[in-house]
């Protein structure tokens, strides 16, 4: 092979060599990065809740009417709208709670232990009525779930009864178990009865997988429900809910989401640089695609007599391909070394201003894969351009 | 002798339209991204109150519990570690302060609106409890009428300020001042109705979603205390407070802190005499046996808040300095393929050396022919620009309130000037230095 000749004339063209070599490196610097943002985007995206996000549906009632001002009356509408929504056809589970799943937020305080370290410790806390588990599609794995009797709604109350999720067993109590055990929440007492897995729910806090649930209604300023609905069901029942609570009674507004279009909100800003980045990614190998091809092509028009005297010589049409190919694979290995270490800085940067992740080296690798891939396309048309030089160029004057 | 020379730029330009085309097409690209990128960033970095944001503070204290400190935010916000609102009685004792020019106390409670019955079902709509300096310090565009005067706010008289669709929801839009509606139990007139606004950034509420629109309703503050509207936005209650149950009028006793002041300064200078007032204040407290925890009340000016709550995402500086990479690839791409274009047209410029035009002469041509497809690929990226913007806009605020500043637009101008001078300095510089007498020889 032609090395020696190869790399000479490449360094009697610094000019063109360093254009291409610095143009590719920083693609290949950027590209590396984009694609590990679009990661870190990705891995956020694809945490499952633990929950049938897929068939959840949020309800919410805002009353107008003033007997809702009262708290028994509230209790009972509340029930009743529990047993009315358990009749549609099509709903599998339905509790009601304030918990909504994916919002990007909810409530939270922070507990200790009865009888433990007395330190405390944050955590999402939500009410529910029994229902919540069968509603979500969690599991319980040690103790009970609610029943009827735990609700407790007396808003002076100075005990509850409680569920937590695995992992805030492990955060209070360590290997040990929680069922049995107490908390003390600032107001009240709280007995655990049950622990259930899993629960995932980001917060803005670090408490994401923290969560206890207390047995109660939550109807004040309106109540809040979470309904599962049979596969293929849910739009059905979603059409068929606001007429139907609104039908028993009509003093309040209702509307329903589904969780998966509030998981589409919470994702907004995701999606933005998933989106963004990828049109990057694509514009960015096809500018610096048809910089490769242009470049190539001025070489190729600029060396025509060479190529027409090496032919004329004895060089086959392969072997003129064969040297811009080698030529364009060492200007891209030289390229890629850099880009490899320019890749790295931009991440460093990125890593210490932003919240960007390190990068995987295998990334990085699959990187200048795909560059030297694309710059092998991009200069196999000059390059047999080059090689259909005919040699009677080389007797010619220009 | 300038016009002459795009003359000719602009013809030479002409002589080979799929490659002009081309590297038209990668400076509009690389402007399209790197503006588009950059215009999202400057939506969150800009003055959102230029000449005020830096005498606009905003008061925090930490009523938080002595043995655990209130918790940062996930994305590190919240360095001070303090609750991001304040209890209702420090709320009403600080704002009796003398040093702010302005000042006001505000909250979000949810309530039941009760539209004429011919025109609508009663509804519940987030209101915001204020006070009259609200609508002066934040900006707040009036389309009829006026905002309360703070007589209003200590009389807490039944006035209300609605903004355009609440306008045209109750009364079908118009001059409605002077009309009334019924909120809860009472009845508000309506004392002025706001032109449509929209700020890309909630900025006098960060606490509750920062990205919503501002509220349909405003009411006095002092009028929510009477008719007890509960907050509906973020609350916080430390775990060594007193319980409150359902109490209305125990939960303002209490710690519960829901609400948000707002001061104006006279001038930046007057910050450090406010934080002294508001740590005085804090010890005295202490001394009663509120506030468990060492002095940590930080008054942050607005800009400073913004950068404390976080508003602005990291990733979106990572987005501007990708997309401005994007750009520099580009320019690098145009010398290469500029650099093509002019040595192939040496003979012809070595002609033109020996008639007589100087070296500047080639010089200035080239680098014009650059600046020219620097400017059209700026154009066209721009155009572009404004309209992903305006798309990504609506992703993040459900409304197009994003657009191309005159601040950006000009960055882009530069930027293309910039790209397109960087970009044919080398291959101007090369063909200008050609040697005529080489070239004219066979």
């Amino acid at each position: 092979m032609e090395f020696g000749p190869i790399a000479r004339a490449l360094i009697r063209n610094k000019v063109r060599f360093g254009l291409i070599v610095l143009q590719i490196a920083i693609t290949l610097a950027v590209v590396v990065n984009a694609i590990n943002m679009i990661l870190a985007q990705r891995a956020l995206m694809l945490r499952p809740s633990g929950f049938d996000d897929a068939n959840l549906l949020w309800v919410n009632t805002r009353p107008f009417a003033d007997a809702f001002g009262e708290r028994g009356y509230r209790i009972a509408a509340d029930e009743a709208d529990l047993r009315e929504l358990r009749s549609i056809p099509g709903v599998q589970a339905v509790t009601n709670t304030y918990f909504l799943p994916w919002q990007g937020g909810g409530s939270s305080g922070s507990v200790k232990v009865a009888g433990g370290d007395g330190n405390p410790h944050q955590v999402q806390q939500y009410s529910a009525s029994p229902g919540l588990l069968q509603t979500l599609g969690v599991k319980v794995v040690e103790g009970r779930d609610f029943r009827d009797t735990d609700i407790d709604d007396s808003p002076d109350s100075k005990t509850a009864t409680v569920m937590i999720s695995r992992a805030t067993e492990r955060l209070l109590f360590g290997n040990g178990s929680a069922v049995g055990r107490q908390l003390l929440d600032g107001t009240a007492v709280d007995s655990i009865v049950g622990v259930f897995d899993p629960f995932y729910n980001p917060y803005p806090f670090p408490i994401d997988e923290y969560v206890i649930v207390y047995a109660g209604h939550s109807s004040y300023g309106g109540a809040d429900f979470l309904v599962r609905t049979q596969p293929g069901a849910m739009h059905s029942v979603a059409a068929q809910i606001p007429k139907a609570l609104v039908g028993i009674n009509d003093g309040r507004n209702v509307e329903v989401k589904t969780i998966e279009a509030v998981k589409d909100g919470y994702f907004t800003e995701a999606r933005i640089i998933i989106g963004g980045m990828t049109a990057v990614i694509v514009l960015l190998l096809l500018v610096t695609g048809l910089g490769i091809v242009g470049v190539t092509s001025f070489a190729v028009t600029e060396r025509t007599r060479h190529i027409g005297t090496r032919r004329a010589l004895g060089a086959t049409r392969p072997a003129i391909v064969r040297y811009f190919l080698v030529e364009n694979w060492m200007t891209t290995t030289f390229a890629a070394i850099l880009g490899v270490v320019l890749a790295y800085a931009l991440n460093y940067l990125l890593v210490t201003t932003t919240e960007a992740v390190k990068l995987d080296w295998r990334l990085v690798a699959a990187g200048v894969v795909l560059l030297w891939v694309q710059s092998v396309l991009a200069t196999l048309a000059p390059a047999f351009r080059a090689a259909s030089v005919p040699p009677v160029i080389a007797t010619r004057a220009v | 002798m300038l016009a002459y020379n795009l003359r000719i730029a602009a013809r030479s330009l002409r002589r080979n339209p799929v490659l002009t085309a081309v590297i038209i097409g990668g400076i509009a690209l690389g402007i399209c991204i790197s503006t588009t990128f950059t215009t999202i960033r400057h939506m969150f970095t800009r003055d959102p109150l230029p000449g005020k944001s830096a005498r606009i503070v905003y008061v925090r204290l930490d009523n938080w519990d002595k043995d655990q400190a209130y918790p940062k935010s996930a994305g590190g916000g919240n360095a001070y570690d303090v609750p991001p609102q304040i209890t209702y009685k420090d709320a009403s004792a600080l704002v009796r302060s003398t040093i702010p020019v302005h000042q006001f106390l505000s909250y979000i409670s949810g309530l039941v609106v009760f539209p004429d019955r011919s025109v609508s079902r009663p509804y519940t709509d987030r209101i915001r409890f204020t006070q009259s300096d609200f609508f002066l310090m934040f900006d707040v565009p009036f389309r009829y009428g006026h905002p309360w005067d703070r007589r209003a706010d200590a009389a807490g008289e039944q006035v209300a300020v609605i903004d355009d669709a609440t306008n045209q929801k109750l009364f079908g839009g118009g001059n409605s001042v002077g009309k009334t509606v019924r909120i809860k139990d009472r009845s508000f007139t309506v004392v002025g109705v706001l032109a449509p606004w929209r700020p890309f950034i909630r900025v006098y509420d960060l606490i509750n979603n920062w990205s919503a629109a501002p509220e349909g309703i405003y009411l006095p503050f002092a009028v929510g205390t009477r008719m007890e509207a509960r907050p509906s936005g973020e609350t916080d209650v430390p775990r060594w407070a007193p319980p409150f149950g359902q109490d209305f009028a125990a939960a303002l006793r209490s710690e519960l802190d829901y609400v948000q002041l707002w001061a104006e300064l006279r001038s930046p200078a007057d910050r450090a005499a406010y934080q002294r007032f508001i740590d005085d204040y804090v010890r005295q407290q202490k001394a009663l046996g509120r506030f468990p925890r060492p002095v940590n009340d930080p008054v942050l000016s607005l800009r400073e808040l913004l950068t404390d709550m976080n508003v602005m995402r990291p990733s979106v500086t990572a987005m501007a300095v990708i997309s401005i990479l994007f750009l520099v690839i580009c320019s690098l791409n145009l010398t290469g393929l500029v650099l093509g274009k002019f040595l192939a047209r040496v003979p012809e410029v070595s002609v033109r050396r020996a008639l007589g035009a100087s070296r500047a002469d080639v010089f200035l041509q080239h680098i014009l022919e650059c600046e020219l497809v620097g400017i059209a690929g700026g154009a066209i990226g721009m155009i572009l620009s404004s309209g992903i913007v305006r798309f990504i806009g609506k992703l993040i605020t459900d409304t197009t309130v994003i657009s191309l500043d005159l601040e950006m637009i000009a960055s882009a101008v530069f930027l293309s000037l910039v790209a397109g001078f960087v970009a044919g300095l080398y291959p101007a510089w090369r063909i200008c230095n050609t040697q005529p007498a080489v070239q004219l020889k066979i």
